[in-house]
């Protein structure tokens, strides 16, 4: 089967800056991606690619098997980053233009249109003007917008950004429902719970280039756990005293207890017996690993340019940076 | 990578429609014609209906005591009236058996009563008799004191004499021009008469009526209108100044505002920046066309109303709209260039200084080629893009239009002008829609063409 998205050596620079450092991904049909990385890694850029919305000054994309984006647009949905909407018209105008864009007979678009508002709990809108919406009814029409074309590739960059956690879960739910369908989906974020949540698989670029691809599900196995969350029995209890334990790098109070970090090669299940030796545990347990903790990781690891972890942790959580080109 | 025709007409419709339907669009149609019609035919026609008839008194001395009964014929209504339809320019020629002449428009003809006094009668002391409240009757409204040299000169002076004139503070300058030229007819006939001449016999001899000219051509005779020949090749230019600059504007502001919007990376996830661009001339051009076309009806229908619609060539129409067509597009293209190289439209204007400097020199053009056709001065503008465009439809409007060759030599001068501008707008349009922030020069925009 044609691959939904093929990438191969692509390069892209603005001025002096390379946004893009030799990227290949290649994308089955059906597939969810999630596209994840600090804000400024060049997830925006890679997907505005992909959408011939900018070219690359090296390599080549191919969507569907067509030479070009432009080729495919029918076949394609994006909602991206930075979305408007045409103030002055009424939502089903609007969604029907869109529609009408990407292939639609207006009959078609408007059907569609009405069935996605009322799933997104948007009925009665079809009449309103744009600029009459709340910013999260707006953002919710956008996304209609996006697949109103019932598309084979959906492009989502940053798609949650600024609903309400109610929005949040009817999007995730159409989104899902999208890839039931059979749409192959290409999902961009910062926030690395939302990607693990969503994606079969997981990119992760940093800085232009491309530092992870594997499934999601093999990430836990590949990166293992090495932090123990413990809350003790009795609060008074001496939890300090675990440093001295064999196999423990270090152990960091907190509110509820403490967080046993272990050195590498230590069999957790062996720590945990020893651990709750010294101390009675109302609970305890080996944390999974984090999308944000493997990414930390990988940078850390590739000896990448000196951004504080810290600083990596900020940029994950939602933090943005300005561009030229935004 | 192929570019769609519905996309692009989709676009183009989308544009079309919501600025047509806009209130602010359709008021600004109407603004142009209600304004030439308000200066040109409503605004005298209330000046003159609302201007009472003036009627009073002048008091004449006459101190050369020849001039007094010629004055008082040329201030006779019926005088005034004869002398106002001679002035009207255009007047018909008298013919036997002709109905009586229309009365030209203008205010009432006064009713000016004259007071004759003796030749040494005191100006001074006369003077106070100016002097009266407003609305008094009669109303005194001027005392004219003829010199004593005024009809038969001094001996050895080459020169006559002429008259002193007094007015009231209430006297207007249409009664006052009234009287001057009444008492300028009147000591001119008192001349003649004295040396033994027949005023009227000469007032008749120097009246040589114009007639309209029939143009004599292959395809037959037709009679030309000289006010409309200086008139069309000025009013073809500011039909194609309008359009370009309300299609450019519309399309300038249009972009901006999608921009500002951040709608703009939506509508690229449908269609290619290339048929945005083209989706969006389409629709400006459409809008210039209808705006075009509206002014033209209405321009035809005014000289219908003078019976002058029959002199226009119906080819200067067809013509008017190709030029128009290119001239937009050259244009509107640079101003959607603009367009899309800004975020706000405050920070257009730098960019569209050069663009409307253009635009206007090349409009201002029309009026001086209009009246030397021919001259090489004008053949030389109607082949430099973009100036030719006006230059040609100015003297295809004129009354010597220039051979065929030469007009379709600029329509394919222009053509190839709009294939390189649009072929740099295109270049700029690409880049320049996703670029956010400080707003780019003249050079900047040069250096993203060669980027694309």
């Amino acid at each position: 089967m044609t691959a939904a998205l093929q990438i191969q050596g692509v390069r892209k620079t603005f001025g002096d800056k390379v946004a893009i450092e030799s990227l290949d991904l290649t994308i089955p049909q059906g597939a969810t991606y999630g596209l994840i990385g600090p804000s400024g890694a060049g997830k925006t850029t890679a997907i505005r690619m992909i959408m011939s919305i900018l070219f690359p000054d090296r390599g080549s994309i191919s969507v569907f098997g067509q030479g070009s984006a432009l080729d495919a647009k029918d076949r394609i949905g994006y909602l991206p980053e930075e979305r408007g909407s045409y103030r002055k018209m009424t939502v089903g105008a609007f969604l029907t233009y869109m529609g009408c864009l990407k292939g639609r007979t207006r009959a078609q678009a408007y059907g569609r249109a009405d069935r996605m508002l009322g799933r997104l709990g948007l009925t009665d809108v079809n009449t309103k003007k744009c600029e009459d919406l709340s910013k999260g009814m707006l953002q919710r029409v956008q996304f209609v917008a996006s697949i109103i074309n019932e598309p084979e590739l959906l492009i989502l960059d940053e798609p949650f950004g600024g609903l309400d956690p109610v929005s949040v879960r009817l999007l995730k739910e159409v989104i899902a429902e999208e890839h039931e369908r059979g749409a192959t989906i290409i999902f961009s974020t910062h926030v690395m719970a939302h990607a693990e949540e969503l994606c079969d698989q997981i990119v992760m670029i940093h800085q232009g280039r491309k530092v992870l691809d594997e499934p999601t599900s093999g990430l836990r196995r590949q990166y293992d756990a090495r932090r123990i969350l413990l809350e003790p029995l009795d609060l008074g209890a001496n939890l300090l005293a675990l440093q001295a334990l064999a196999g423990v790098e270090n152990v960091r109070l907190n509110d509820e207890g403490c967080e046993i970090r272990l050195l590498p090669g230590t069999d957790p299940g062996t720590a945990i017996r020893a651990i709750t030796t010294l101390v009675a545990p109302a609970r305890i347990e080996l944390a999974r690993i984090r999308l944000e903790d493997v990414f930390l990781r990988l940078v850390s690891e590739s000896g990448g340019p000196g951004e504080s972890q810290d600083a990596l942790r900020t940029h994950l959580q939602g933090l943005s940076t300005t561009g030229a080109i935004s | 990578m192929s570019v769609s025709l519905r996309r692009i007409g989709l676009i183009a419709a989308r544009d079309y429609k919501t600025t047509i339907t806009a209130r602010g669009f359709l008021i600004g149609l109407l603004v142009m014609p209600v304004l030439v019609v308000a200066l040109f035919v409503l605004i005298p026609r209330i000046l003159t209906s609302r201007t009472p008839q003036v009627t009073g008194e002048v008091t004449v001395i006459d101190s050369s005591g020849k001039a007094m009964s010629e004055l008082q014929h040329a201030l006779v209504p019926a005088q005034i009236l004869a002398r106002r339809i001679l002035e009207t320019p255009q007047n018909p020629a008298p013919t036997a058996g002709r109905a009586a002449q229309p009365v030209p428009a203008g205010p009432p003809i006064a009713v000016l009563t004259v007071v004759p006094m003796s030749a040494d009668a005191d100006v001074q002391t006369r003077k106070s008799w100016l002097i009266q409240p407003r609305g008094a009757t009669p109303q005194h409204l001027a005392i004219v004191v003829i010199q004593p040299d005024a009809v038969v000169r001094r001996a050895g002076s080459p020169a006559y004499g002429s008259y002193d004139l007094y007015t009231s503070s209430h006297l207007d300058a249409g009664t006052e021009s009234t009287l001057r030229n009444s008492v300028r007819d009147a000591l001119a006939a008192a001349r003649l008469r004295t040396a033994g001449l027949d005023p009227t016999t000469i007032a008749a001899s120097q009246q040589v009526f114009q007639p309209d000219a029939v143009v004599v051509a292959g395809d037959g005779e037709h009679t030309g209108s000289p006010g409309l020949a200086r008139f069309l090749p000025f009013a073809c230019g500011i039909l194609i100044f309008i359009g370009v600059m309300t299609g450019g504007q519309i399309l300038m502001t249009s972009t901006v505002e999608e921009k500002s919007n951040r709608v703009i990376e939506v509508l690229l996830a449908a269609v290619s920046p290339l048929e945005l661009m083209y989706g969006k001339l389409l629709g400006g051009l459409a809008l210039g066309l209808t705006m075009t076309a509206v002014y033209m009806v209405l321009s035809l229908y005014a000289l219908a109303q003078y019976s002058l619609a029959g002199l226009l060539d119906p080819m200067l129409i067809v013509y008017l709209l190709a030029f128009y067509t290119v001239t937009y597009l050259v244009f509107g293209s640079l101003m959607l260039t603009i367009g899309s190289a800004v975020n706000q439209m405050a920070e257009a204007q730098s960019l569209m200084g050069p663009v409307l400097i253009l635009l206007i020199a090349s409009y201002t053009l029309t009026g001086v080629i209009g009246q030397a056709p021919n001259s090489s001065f004008s053949v030389a503008m109607s082949f430099i893009p973009p100036v030719n465009t006006f230059a040609m439809i100015a003297r295809v409007a004129s009354s010597s239009p220039p051979p065929a060759w030469q007009v379709w030599t600029t329509l394919l001068i222009s053509c190839i002008a709009v294939l390189v501008v649009v072929w740099f707008a295109a270049k700029v349009f690409k880049i320049a829609l996703l670029m956010h922030g400080k707003p780019p020069s003249l050079i900047t925009l040069i250096k993203w063409a060669r980027m694309a």
